[in-house]
């Protein structure tokens, strides 16, 4: 069969495009040390997830504050003798650079969807990875209170040592009052963060969010933590000023007495 | 299809700007709304499906006296109200427009420390619940207007 001019066109870009879609697929399942897992603390990253490929998270804050009497705090454990809100989260690439996921927190029974998309990579000559992402959150099982947000997520990384982020996030109905009954039913917040790796697998990680308008009360959000990567796995041991995991709970921040918590994120790849 | 599933997802989330059911908030008086309009209707006219009781059953000027000189009949209500000294305790100030706290009829539905008598409705329980009262304050916290 002799192919005419056009096919070959045709066949050629084909090979071509599905060549580069390949070789950006396997770039994705590599490990990059400075930036081994999707979120930091609770905000997200800018990492890539394979298409058709998963991921899965625990996270746990135990409720028992780390201020006080000292003798107190020993005596329950740093916390761990409290009770914990508890979040489980699954995410999924469905498109290259495309991933969306669910997140469900213990804390009133929240259930948050999410889709994240990355808009444009860090390489020479741009120095900055850009992805977007939505969320919708809703209590009571995703029946009550919902909570859409838009955001982007700005990264760089340093080498294979650091990766440093820039959030902007908009969460709309974030504040659980009614809006006849408040002066902002919305916050505009700004998460910053970073990941430093002290050794091959170990990585120190910070962030807090700011809410720079709207509905703010309480405390900013801030946590900071160390973690180990085993394989798929990363372990994160993490201290927090508040229990939020989703972004309206991040938007509604920590708490007004300004206590600390104890708690810890456990994920796992699944490529 | 690199832009049109983040653009269509994005939409998704500005279309769906969410808020809370002021009726929840409001519980044995569903209409009750942060407006003066409606709390003279729904708390001083009107009794609630919790069983409290309505305050211009004492407080009105129509064949007797109205309790605490307070007279919250319909076209008075206002006036008998906003910056105007309680009789009970001369040094409060009936609503302060702006400040629930220094109100002095917020004080009297919550049964607030250092009140004079008792706590309204004279007659006990059922009181305004938490949501009734958090509608009222916000009326107050936006400058009680004549709305």
């Amino acid at each position: 069969m002799k192919l005419t001019l056009p096919l070959r066109l045709v066949l050629t870009v084909a090979l071509l495009s599905l060549a580069g879609s390949a070789s950006a697929q396997d770039d994705d399942e590599k490990l990059k040390p400075a930036e081994p897992d999707f979120s930091l603390v609770s905000l997200p990253t800018s990492l890539r997830l394979p298409k058709f490929s998963s991921a899965f998270r625990v996270t746990h804050r135990f409720t028992g504050p780390l201020t006080g009497d000292f003798g107190d705090v020993v005596g329950n454990l740093f916390g761990l003798d409290s009770g914990a809100v508890i979040g489980l989260e699954y995410r999924f690439g469905i498109v290259k650079d495309g991933q969306v996921g669910i997140h469900r927190s213990s804390d009133n029974r929240t259930i948050e969807f999410f889709g994240q998309y990355g808009v444009m990579r860090q390489r020479p000559g741009r120095p900055i990875d850009i992805s977007a992402a939505v969320a919708i959150e809703g209590t009571n099982n995703f029946r009550d209170s919902y909570s859409p947000s838009l955001g982007a997520i700005l990264s760089h990384e340093v080498g294979d040592r650091a990766a440093f982020y820039v959030e902007p996030m908009w969460v709309n109905n974030s504040n659980p009052l009614p809006s006849a009954l408040a002066d902002h039913n919305d916050t505009f917040m700004l998460g910053i963060g970073g990941r430093v790796r002290i050794s091959s697998t170990v990585t120190l990680v910070a962030e807090t969010a700011p809410r720079l308008r709207g509905y703010k009360p309480g405390s900013h959000h801030g946590s900071f933590g160390i973690e180990k990567r085993a394989g798929g796995h990363l372990f994160q041991l993490n201290f927090s000023d508040s229990f939020g995991t989703t972004w309206a709970q991040l938007a509604r921040g920590g708490t007004s007495s300004h206590d600390w918590y104890l708690g810890f994120n456990l994920s796992r790849k699944f490529f | 299809m690199r832009i049109h599933i983040p653009v269509i997802v994005a939409a998704l989330a500005l279309f769906t700007a969410c808020d809370e059911n002021l009726s929840k908030i409001a519980g044995p008086s569903p209409n009750l709304e942060p407006t003066f309009a409606s709390i003279q209707r729904d708390i001083f006219e009107t009794a609630d499906s919790a069983g409290r009781v309505s305050c211009i059953g004492c407080h009105t000027s129509t064949g007797r006296n109205p309790s605490g000189g307070l007279n919250l009949n319909h076209d008075v209500a206002y006036e008998q109200l906003i910056n105007l000294a309680s009789r009970g305790k001369p040094s409060a100030v009936r609503v302060v427009p702006g400040d629930p706290d220094a109100s002095y009829l917020v004080q009297k539905l919550e049964g607030a420390a250092g009140i004079a008598g008792r706590r309204m409705p004279f007659g006990g329980a059922p009181f305004l619940t938490d949501g009734q009262i958090l509608i009222l304050r916000r009326w107050i916290a936006i400058g009680a207007p004549r709305n």
